[in-house]
């Protein structure tokens, strides 16, 4: 009994991704972090790009940036796209399962920036966006079992992503430390591509209704 | 009367039509969504839905909102704090209704008794089966 109206409280929670915007946000964010990550390590070490206020510029420009496109990208999907199509929903905010998410958040957070902070034998940093990479990928197959059902070709997005990051961490030559960057930026692109199919099967498999919605 | 089906005699009406209790699940986890969202989920005609909405506007569980998107009408619906406190009165109820069941021994032949849309075999996809359950 309670498995079946469980689902049915569910069913909003499948619908944020519908049109893709989910993944292509996640991919989106990723790579961008992974860029700035990038931009920072290539920079020559005298560059003024990576002292003082420049470096606090950029990174503070880039995030800004990022999360602009987050924000807006979706939002013009599901304005002209989606709403139209199948329906206006807004989420609500806040409640027992969004706080638990954001402590979980808070605490994967604080606990490599600790270990990075006072532990200086190890390579915390690396370890931790090996970590996160892994975190994402066994996290994206359990979102697939749980929300996407419906799209089983999303099983062999997982194989590829799975295969890919196995092939890089073979063929990369990239030692240890820097591993998680091409690691992390293939998951955040399979997550855009994934998206962007899941649009282009929405647009195509959905038509807005002839008349006016009601 | 038997306990149990005291609890089931006492489960809210209002909710416990399928295609009204399938539109307050949907609004119990949402802020707000309008109708066009309920039409695409719950697979019912207009027609259908809107009755069911009119019915529980009148019970003052749902808030309905006519606005416009653009030059486009939009009808906004949302749960109210009622209708919130009767839909979670009405899990508990039927929680409590079946786990009893279960304790005595009897909860397949009480599921018969009920015959309940939430009880019913397994579905193809959820929203499908949701729908066949409900509607069909």
């Amino acid at each position: 009994m309670n498995n079946e109206l469980q689902k049915c409280l569910e069913l909003p929670k499948r619908y944020n991704n519908i049109d893709g915007t989910g993944e292509m946000a996640m991919g989106l964010m990723g790579l961008g972090f992974t860029f700035l990550n990038y931009l920072s390590a290539i920079l020559p070490k005298n560059s003024m790009w990576r002292h003082g206020l420049p470096s606090m510029v950029l990174f503070v420009g880039g995030l800004l940036l990022m999360f602009g496109v987050l924000h807006w990208g979706p939002k013009a999907i599901k304005q002209h796209i989606t709403w139209p199509r199948t329906g206006y929903v807004a989420y609500r905010v806040g409640g027992k399962s969004w706080w638990t998410m954001m402590t979980v958040a808070v605490v994967l957070g604080a606990v490599p920036a600790c270990l990075i902070c006072f532990d200086r034998r190890h390579d915390w940093r690396s370890l931790t966006w090996m970590g996160n990479v892994v975190i994402f990928a066994v996290g994206y197959g359990y979102w697939i079992c749980r929300f996407s059902r419906e799209h089983s070709w999303k099983w062999f997005v997982l194989l590829f992503m799975a295969l890919g990051l196995f092939a890089i961490a073979l063929i990369a030559p990239a030692d240890f430390k820097g591993l998680w960057r091409p690691m992390l930026a293939f998951v955040c692109l399979t997550w855009l591509g994934s998206g962007a199919a899941t649009l282009y099967l929405y647009i195509r498999h959905t038509q807005p209704p002839a008349q006016k919605a009601e | 009367m038997n306990e149990q089906l005291r609890v089931i005699s006492e489960l809210n009406r209002v909710i416990h039509e399928p295609g009204r209790l399938m539109i307050i699940a949907l609004l119990a986890v949402v802020k707000e969504c309008d109708f066009l969202y309920l039409l695409h989920e719950t697979e019912m005609n207009k027609g259908n839905l809107s009755s069911h909405l009119a019915r529980l506007e009148e019970a003052r569980y749902v808030e309905i909102e006519k606005t416009y998107r653009g030059k486009v009408p939009q009808t906004l619906l949302r749960l109210t704090r009622s209708g919130r406190a009767a839909f979670d009165e009405y899990r508990k109820g039927l929680k409590a209704a079946f786990s009893s069941a279960h304790d005595t021994g009897t909860r397949q032949a009480d599921m018969k008794k009920l015959k309940s849309p939430l009880l019913e075999s397994k579905p193809a996809t959820p929203r499908q089966g949701f729908h066949n359950r409900f509607m069909g």
